[in-house]
């Protein structure tokens, strides 16, 4: 029998044993929690350069232990961590310092929401989706302090462009949303999961798809709209100061923040979870992301870069353009009935 | 966890004390830029008390309106608006100023509490049980409140032009 | 326990820190940040009377909502004027902003 405060060395195991046993812990510490994200971001830094390598016909990582360098990651993790950290002069030292932590925090954050089964999800918020979009409309502020603290000029320009561009790309993101929550009747992610049982949203949502797919690559400064670290305009963009142990708290965040965006396509469009049985639930979800974030790597060995004014006409008003019809386009679907065959 | 039960008054004196020095260091850092970070943290603080009042969608839209969008446009203008740094270091109230400030402000908020605690025994001491779906928001918004939704439409789009037509820099 | 009355006074202190800010400061973005914080205030007070009715009520959560909204443009206009305000000047002390020539 469990009991606090335990007193007697029984009771001190028992109650250790109780919390690691326990679905709060195995969640919260190790799927879809800590560990598991921990891991995953490592493998996809990883699966990029590998994927990267072979599209431009080369090998990438292959020496750093293990069959095609699998522990590339781990080398460049200790690499980054025996760096120096250099502090630009005169710049703001608690926010440059600060800025990186919030930044990993807060593309961590949102996966309290995401469900990768139908009982793995730590907090099954009824307000799950704007929980995420609240989380994600952190993440140009935070990118303009850290920009602004590095007191720097490529840098804050960097941090500027990402800016108008993250910001421009965050209101086709929500608008093509709008019409998955339509769909399902419900901001609860579990919920728009199960409301998939029958027909993916890919099928009745495909231009909200598209656009959302194309206004995630955006905010996550993936190529092509990869302008704000362009190299021969503006050395590394908002992270050029950052060096060490910094970067690596950065990289670490962006690519927690592509698996947090592909996971989010994997939830609202491609069924989350649902999947033939002989493979159990949480596989099926790790399956659809990865396919997702391949779909995401894939532009970069491929497309040229796009014009910063360009980018941000396109986010303004075609892309807008295209969600907003989307939506009274869901709206006469709905209403139509031509969706109740599959229960919407 | 139903071991471990955070009592709920801690939650809230720890919500409360995030929101009001947040606020406070927002007015008082030395730094503009400080302040806008100490202003979104009470503002997350202010989200944290709606969280704590049942209003989930409510906590959202503030992160989301006001963390996201006012303090990313107020850290843009305060870097439009620097003409050297440590010029704010000079905002340091004048003689007298500072506790007319003080005493006004906590006159005001004295009266304000007091008038509540002196009616405490006729408010409602524990919230009724049951809290409202997020989804009871939504239709109300369309059904019982369509012209408020209209005409709040309409003034952002005035707003939108204003502001476009007043930064406009004249060539 | 928390009552309604310790929302109203947490209501009240932010209110009583948004009007010393509004009063005394001379920077015209701080006095932005008293205007943000008074209207914090008034949802947060919103938010608690709507939540201790009985029975439970949306319109306060109605309210709040419509107050973000008008708060967020209102802050877009105001960092607007602080900005033409400063390329006019070259100042935004709110002491050397009060006359209405130029």
């Amino acid at each position: 029998m469990v009991v606090f405060p335990p007193t007697t060395p029984q009771e001190v195991i028992a109650l250790i044993l109780y919390i690691i046993t326990s679905h709060t812990f195995i969640t919260i510490i190790i799927f879809p929690g800590f560990i598991h994200l921990t891991l995953v971001v490592m493998f996809l830094t990883w699966y990029e350069r590998k994927l990267l390598a072979r599209i431009q016909l080369r090998i990438g990582p292959l020496y750093a232990g293990g069959p095609g360098g699998i522990l590339q990651p781990i080398a460049d993790g200790v690499k980054l961590i025996f760096k120096e950290i250099m502090i630009p002069y005169k710049a703001d030292k608690p926010l440059f310092l600060a800025m990186p932590l919030m930044l990993v925090l807060f593309a961590a954050l949102p996966f309290a929401v995401i469900p990768f089964g139908q009982h793995w999800v730590i907090a099954n918020l009824d307000v799950g989706l704007v929980f995420l979009f609240a989380m994600t409309s952190l993440f140009p502020s935070m990118i303009l302090i850290f920009a602004w603290a590095s007191n720097s000029k490529f840098p804050f320009l960097g941090g500027l462009r990402s800016l108008f561009q993250q910001v421009a790309y965050e209101i086709p993101m929500w608008v093509s949303a709008l019409s998955v929550v339509m769909l399902a009747g419900s901001l609860n992610l579990t919920a728009i999961v199960e409301a998939q049982s029958k027909i993916w949203f890919i099928v009745p949502a495909f231009l909200s798809f598209i656009v959302f797919f194309i206004a995630i690559m955006a905010e996550l400064e993936r190529l092509p709209f990869d302008l704000p670290e362009a190299e021969p305009e503006l050395v590394a963009g908002w992270f050029t100061e950052s060096s060490g142990a910094v970067f690596m708290v950065i990289f670490l965040g962006l690519y927690m923040k592509v698996y947090l965006m592909s996971s989010l396509v994997t939830v609202l469009f491609l069924g989350g979870w649902w999947g033939p049985a002989f493979l159990p639930q949480p596989v099926w979800f790790i399956i659809k992301t990865l396919i997702v974030a391949t779909f995401m790597i894939i532009p970069r060995g491929v497309y040229p870069r796009l014009r910063v004014d360009m980018l941000i006409k396109t986010g303004w008003t075609r892309l807008l353009i295209i969600a907003l019809a989307n939506v009274f386009l869901t709206i006469l679907l709905i209403h139509s009935g031509i969706l109740s065959a599959w229960g919407i | 966890m139903a071991l471990i039960d955070i009592p709920p008054d801690l939650t809230f004196v720890a919500l409360a004390a995030v929101t009001i020095i947040g606020a406070i260091l927002a007015l008082q850092a030395r730094e503009l830029i400080y302040g806008a970070v100490a202003l979104a943290i009470s503002f997350i603080g202010v989200a944290g008390f709606f969280v704590s009042l049942d209003a989930p969608y409510l906590a959202m839209l503030q992160i989301a309106i006001y963390v996201g969008a006012i303090v990313v446009l107020i850290l843009f203008t305060i870097m439009l608006v620097r003409r050297e740094v440590g010029e704010e270091a000079k905002d340091r109230p004048q003689s007298g100023e500072g506790s007319v400030g003080l005493w006004l402000a906590g006159l005001l908020s004295l009266a304000v509490s007091g008038v509540a605690a002196l009616a405490g025994p006729n408010m409602p001491s524990t919230p009724p049980s049951g809290s409202l779906p997020v989804s009871a928001l939504g239709p109300t918004l369309a059904t019982q409140y369509p012209i408020p939704l209209i005409i709040l439409a309409l003034l952002m789009s005035a707003t939108l032009i204003g502001a476009l037509v007043l930064a406009k820099v004249e060539r | 326990m928390v009552t309604l009355v310790s929302y109203i006074i947490v209501s009240a202190a932010l209110l009583g820190i948004g009007v010393y800010g509004l009063s005394v400061k001379r920077n015209a973005m701080r006095i932005l940040f008293a205007i943000e914080i008074i209207v914090n205030a008034a949802n947060l007070n919103f938010a608690a009377f709507t939540r201790y009715l009985n029975p439970p009520q949306v319109s306060g959560q109605v309210i709040v909502f419509y107050s973000i909204a008008a708060a967020a443009m209102e802050a877009a206009v105001g960092l607007a004027l602080i900005l033409v305000a400063f390329r006019l000047n070259n100042t935004i002390d709110v002491r050397k902003l009060n006359k209405l020539k130029g």
